[in-house]
């Protein structure tokens, strides 16, 4: 028994992804013949979208930083939200005079992100509109990439900043910055010190998950939306099993 | 040839992103694993390089422009020049590179976190009026209750309540809420990992 056990232990991570890989491609093939899923709203994403369309009409630019995260260690998740999100601005923004710019703090997502788009206007057929220099690296040390990146939000025309990926609490300097130009900041992040300084710096924060579920609310399409559904059963699962555990402490049970 | 290209990109990167995972799991793909992160690395190094020629472009089609700031682009531009020089000759801990980053690089940074302290303080007394909600309020009290409960005041010395209070809000609903949120991300985080496995998304252009 005690093998068994032993044996589920070492496994448990793989079971615990095949089972997340299951989820997620069940929901994308139920969900081909679904219209449209029903998302709670999220103020962010809706005054994010009208942004977009409203600099279009102006002219004006669009700003999105990657953070600093390293792509070799778990930070690197919330700079891949941020190249997704980072396409779908450029998609949005392919008839605007300025295309966006994006500013990292690691040469290897400041490569991903030149990449994201090229592949995003060769995809559109405006391969012309890319320009390697819309895709910066600011600084490599997180106070440095803030302050490269402040003058690319007051010096540029930008009318809406999006902060996606791992920053620390020198995130404030990015939104001060975005509140001084007047433009608008939506923002997320992997660490709990930004996401404390971004509900207190910032009107549209994403906390917790909500960063996650960019490429669900900007119709990145349904892999997205699958993958939303299978972190909400998930999260779910883990409440349960949290409560119960909590329980079988209280009753002296589990040890 | 243009199609080519971006399925053998997802192939290489499904079937590297595969390997390593497995590598956790299965003694017998460590050795690739290894060999796969090793590999990461030196690219990884290779793509500093290449984001530091970036920074140069744009510094550069800065300094040529007639903008407002264009000044500050040919001193950075100066800058990079002679640390590279300096830092070639000295070595990355020799005398006169620590000189050089005990000089500039540390007084700089120190300074902006002193704005930063600034900005942080400002946010909070703003917030306030931006969003006038019970949840703020409890923000601001949380904040003004650990604040005073961490240091000693003046003529008060430290409160032994505020200081019961800050140990429970620091310890209690502080290390709840950051768990729920950490488990979030770490949701987030697998469906972002698995989304780039199955090669659904593709951010290196394939």
């Amino acid at each position: 028994m005690e093998q068994v056990l032993s044996l589920i232990n070492s496994y448990l991570g793989l079971l615990f992804i095949l089972l997340c890989l299951g989820l997620i491609l069940s929901f994308i093939f139920s969900d081909r013949t679904r219209e449209k899923l029903n998302l709670r709203s999220i103020q962010a994403f809706s005054h994010f979208r009208r942004e977009v369309d409203l600099a279009v009409e102006a002219g004006k630019r669009l700003h999105i930083s990657l953070g600093r995260g390293n792509i070799n260690d778990l930070q690197g998740g919330a700079a891949f939200i941020g190249l997704t999100i980072l396409d779908r601005c450029a998609r949005a923004a392919s008839n605007s005079d300025r295309p966006p710019v994006t500013t990292s703090g690691d040469g290897v997502v400041t490569i991903l992100s030149q990449d994201t788009l090229q592949s995003t206007y060769r995809s559109l057929a405006t391969e012309q509109r890319y320009d390697p220099t819309n895709a910066r690296l600011t600084g490599l040390t997180p106070l440095a990439y803030a302050a490269g990146a402040m003058p690319a939000i007051h010096d540029e025309h930008v009318s809406a900043n999006i902060l996606a990926g791992h920053f620390g609490t020198e995130v404030a300097l990015l939104t001060e910055a975005g509140e001084r130009s007047r433009s608008l900041t939506v923002a997320g992040s992997d660490s709990i010190p930004a996401q404390a300084v971004l509900y207190a710096t910032t009107d549209e924060a994403l906390l917790g998950e909500e960063l996650y579920a960019a490429g669900a609310y900007l119709g990145a399409g349904t892999a997205h939306t699958a993958s939303l559904r299978m972190q909400d059963i998930l999260r779910w699962v883990l409440v349960v099993a949290i409560v119960i555990g909590a329980i079988l402490k209280l009753l002296g049970i589990l040890s | 040839m243009k199609k080519i290209l971006p399925i053998t990109n997802a192939i290489i990167a499904i079937a590297s992103g595969v390997l390593v995972l497995l590598g956790y799991f299965f003694p017998a793909v460590r050795g690739i694993q290894s060999i796969l992160i090793g590999w990461a690395i030196i690219l990884a190094a290779f793509a500093l390089l290449l984001g530091i020629f970036n920074l140069v472009m744009v510094h550069w089609k800065k300094a040529g422009s007639e903008e407002p700031g264009s000044v500050y682009s040919i001193v950075l531009l100066i800058s990079l020049i002679l640390t590279m020089i300096i830092v070639s000759i000295s070595g990355p801990t020799g005398s006169w590179s620590l000189w050089v980053f005990n000089t500039f690089q540390v007084p700089v940074e120190i300074s902006l976190l002193a704005v930063l302290a600034v900005i942080l303080v400002y946010a909070g007394a703003r917030l306030l009026s931006r969003r006038p909600k019970w949840n703020t309020i409890l923000f601001l009290v949380t904040v003004l209750v650990v604040l005073l409960g961490s240091v000693p005041l003046f003529f008060f010395g430290e409160i032994t309540p505020l200081n019961v209070v800050r140990g429970w809000l620091a310890q209690v609903p502080a290390v709840a809420g950051a768990r729920g949120l950490l488990l979030g991300v770490a949701l987030g985080t697998v469906a972002t990992g698995l989304r780039i496995l199955i090669g659904v998304d593709r951010p290196y252009g394939g």
